[in-house]
């Protein structure tokens, strides 16, 4: 009784702020192929209208830096960028933007056919089905994906509810069980050190039962790192599930990490990233999401604490370790800086990183022995060092 | 030399071993006050001769041997980086700890100003002690995805890819400790891109067709290749490989077949003498009616690299066939993507094409006469399931 009086206070609270919010519905076909003849029927009853026909804009949200808010619950800690109404427009009437215009009304043709057919197609297979059949509009996979995510921007739906097939890019090992619905439980722990790969339907994402009787979540940037730590067993070490998206996160593996830190809220998800202004940017993702990705971005958020390598790690990284940082990674700095997201402490971690002029990978710490790493790593989180 | 090279576990006792007796004949010859020599030998898989002359190339080709020796100074620096990283493997053994290449390199950043020194160190020491980078306890981080109709254990773990048909798992990166396999399927099929093994899981392929399929996500990693090799030896079934029709796909198919120049020691081990290619073919784009805009031109280095592989002797050898349709991609100076098959309908490619071109394989193989081994069991296995 007391628990779901807290829930509605905590729902009120968050109302106004949450009235401000726009963001991408992960919605079935049927709802798709309706939105999809309700934007026709709009164009047509522009087009059409006796008093003053006009070829109409496509309001699509904008997905500017203008229009992005960083949200802060009152009574979460979690932040988490959101996209507000501000519409950016597609219109046909401007030379420049003419082109784009089609372009978004032929990708949306294609996603109807494709959901008509209860089908999904892969980025790729979009792309050669658009050129085959429209020639002179599409030149490049780029554009075709930024088609696709004006789409999104339009609709208000996520990519995979237009039938785009993500592909399965991250890992998890650890002690979770994973069960899809009528079919045998997955125990990450006797998955091996090659792990447990996450699945790119979200659908079936959304559908698996979680069990788990970790502590903690690892996440883990590089896919190297992963690997030796699920054959090291860190996650029996210390309770907890290792997982990564080897790289810069995709929609999937964020979706699972938000998924984990839902089922079981008082895991602190803990990241092991590069010393790097691109290892913090994938930390960054993970907990704020991405601007590009905006309306999906929220739903993905999670409260990611960063736990190495960090500063006060320097004196354990090997002086020909720190190599400098190249002109790409100063950029990638300037732009977190300028994103105003950044909180105060990580902000203060990349002016060091740009004052020194240096970079460092976790590999640097093997070079005092190759269980140095899951020691180091159990010694900061028992010590609860993580920001 | 066949040695310790295979894919069963080698007990790292005997590497110990064998390291101990490397370091005692070095210390042996310093202490007598010779200069100690390590030689090397040196493999190729194909050489890129006038494919008229008759060149000795095969799996496993020495063609000599390369000396090293402390007597000069950069050949003393070459060996205090093999003894160095000799000395890491050692404590791997020891501990009976895994380790990458990269981790090794970050070991001693400073001695080894780059990677690509710690790589020669390894390869030269496979050779050296005669055995596989993995005998070493080396490995990379698994790169490949199977599914389909196989189960097998790892260091005792069950992989049942049978309980869920049109699921990828990873390829395990410790094959030597792969056990139990087990496979109700007619054939395997490889995959040279990732976004094709989506397909064909979208496609449920695995639920209608009985096989396994495998990807090596572009250029296989050497688990993958050892996993279908292994595969190779315990199943005998068929093989097949669909690839991109351009100059990597061609690449990679050969990679699958004769095993790369750079583990040139290890091709033996490394490839499968029977694979087939499945397809895309340049000729398919009449047969199939591919539409013209998915047809992309080769760019200078795409011809460059055909104009190499032409070169290889092992084609003109082997597989001619191969060679004619890769002349016939030089010649048409186009290539295009599997996705181009998708365009017409979605589902073509694991309706239509793939099973057709298998159906093809199995017909060409019945009319020539030279019926595979392997071809008899496929159509004994398909009499044996119409019965039923």
């Amino acid at each position: 009784m007391e628990n779901g009086g807290d829930e509605e206070f905590e729902r009120t609270l968050t109302f106004f702020s949450d009235q401000q919010l726009c963001y991408a519905d992960v919605l079935p076909p049927s709802q798709v192929i309706a939105r999809i003849e309700v934007a026709v029927v709009n164009f047509l009853r522009t087009l059409t209208s006796p008093a003053t026909p006009a070829l109409p804009h496509l309001p699509l949200i904008s997905r500017q830096m203008s229009n992005s808010h960083l949200n802060q619950g009152l009574l979460t800690d979690v932040p988490w960028i959101f996209l507000s109404y501000s519409y950016s427009t597609r219109s046909f009437m401007r030379a420049n933007s003419a082109k784009s215009f089609i372009r978004v009304w032929k990708v949306m043709e294609m996603c109807f056919n494709i959901l008509r057919h209860e089908k999904q197609v892969t980025q790729r297979e979009l792309y050669y089905m658009l050129i085959c059949t429209t020639s002179g509009y599409f030149s490049s996979q780029l554009q075709v994906n930024k088609a696709i995510q004006d789409v999104v921007a339009l609709l208000r739906c996520s990519r995979h509810s237009l039938g785009i097939i993500a592909s399965s890019r991250g890992l998890l090992a650890g002690r979770v069980v994973l069960q899809e619905p009528n079919k045998a439980a997955v125990d990450c722990a006797a998955c091996g050190p090659s792990g447990y790969p996450i699945t790119g339907d979200l659908s079936i994402l959304q559908n698996l039962v979680l069990q788990t009787d970790a502590r903690y979540i690892i996440l883990v940037e590089k896919h190297a790192v992963f690997q030796r730590l699920a054959e090291d067993g860190l996650f029996n070490q210390i309770p907890s599930i290792l997982i990564t998206a080897k790289g810069y996160p995709d929609i999937a593996t964020r979706y699972l990490l938000h998924r984990l830190s839902q089922s079981f809220p008082k895991l602190p998800i803990l990241a092991v990233v590069d010393w790097n202004p691109a290892g913090l940017a994938i930390l960054s993702t993970f907990k704020y999401g991405s601007i590009e990705m905006g309306l999906e971005a929220f739903r993905y958020a999670c409260n990611v604490k960063w736990l190495g390598i960090r500063g006060d790690d320097l004196n354990l990284i090997p002086e020909e370790s720190l190599t400098p940082l190249k002109p790409k990674d100063l950029q990638v700095a300037k732009s977190l800086m300028s994103s105003g997201f950044i909180s105060e402490s990580y902000r203060e971690e990349l002016m060091l990183m740009t004052h020194r002029g240096q970079r460092a990978e976790i590999e640097s710490l093997y070079h005092h022995g190759y269980d140095f790493l899951g020691k180091y790593l159990v010694k900061k989180i028992l010590q609860v060092d993580y920001i | 030399m066949e040695g310790n090279r295979s894919l069963m576990a080698v007990d790292p006792g005997d590497m110990l071993w064998k390291i101990k007796g490397l370091t005692r004949s070095i210390i042996g010859d310093l202490c007598t006050g010779h200069c100690p020599t390590i030689s090397v030998d040196r493999f190729r898989n194909y050489c890129k001769k006038n494919s008229n002359l008759i060149c000795g190339c095969s799996p496993d080709y020495c063609e000599g041997k390369s000396n090293l020796t402390f007597g000069r100074a950069c050949q003393a620096r070459q060996i205090n980086f093999l003894l160095r990283v000799l000395l890491i493997i050692q404590q791997l053994l020891q501990e009976k700890k895994h380790g990458s290449k990269r981790d090794i390199y970050y070991m001693y950043p400073s001695l080894f100003s780059a990677q690509s020194v710690v790589d020669r160190a390894i390869n030269d020491l496979c050779i050296i002690l005669d055995c596989s980078r993995h005998n070493l306890n080396v490995v990379s981080v698994g790169k490949g995805l199977v599914m389909g109709w196989l189960r097998f254990t790892e260091a005792g773990s069950w992989y049942d890819c049978m309980n869920n048909l049109n699921a990828a798992h990873s390829v395990p990166v410790h094959v030597e400790k792969v056990d139990d396999i087990l496979s109700m399927a007619q054939y395997i099929l490889v995959v040279e891109k990732e976004s094709v093994f989506q397909r064909l899981a979208n496609d449920r392929f695995c639920s209608r067709n009985h096989c396994i399929v495998i990807t090596g996500r572009g250029y296989p990693d050497v688990p993958t290749r050892r996993f279908l090799r292994l595969l190779f030896e315990t199943l005998h079934l068929p093989t097949f490989c669909l690839v991109d029709c351009d100059p990597f796909g061609f690449d990679i198919l050969t990679t699958y077949r004769f095993g790369s120049q750079q583990m040139a020691q290890e091709a033996k081990l490394l490839c499968n003498p029977e694979i087939r290619w499945l397809g895309a073919f340049p000729s398919d784009f009449e047969k199939y009616r591919l539409p013209e805009e998915s047809l992309l031109p080769l760019t200078e280095n795409d011809e460059r690299k055909i104009k190499a592989m032409l070169g290889r002797c092992y084609l003109q050898r082997e597989v001619p066939g191969w060679r004619s349709e890769l002349e016939l991609m030089l010649q048409r100076r186009v290539k295009f993507e599997i996705e181009a098959l998708s365009v017409q309908s979605i589902s073509f490619l694991c309706q239509e094409y793939i099973p057709s071109k298998i159906d093809e394989v199995r017909e060409w193989d019945s009319s020539s006469h030279s019926q595979s081994p392997f071809t008899t069991y496929l159509l004994s296995q398909q009499a044996a399931s119409t019965h039923t």
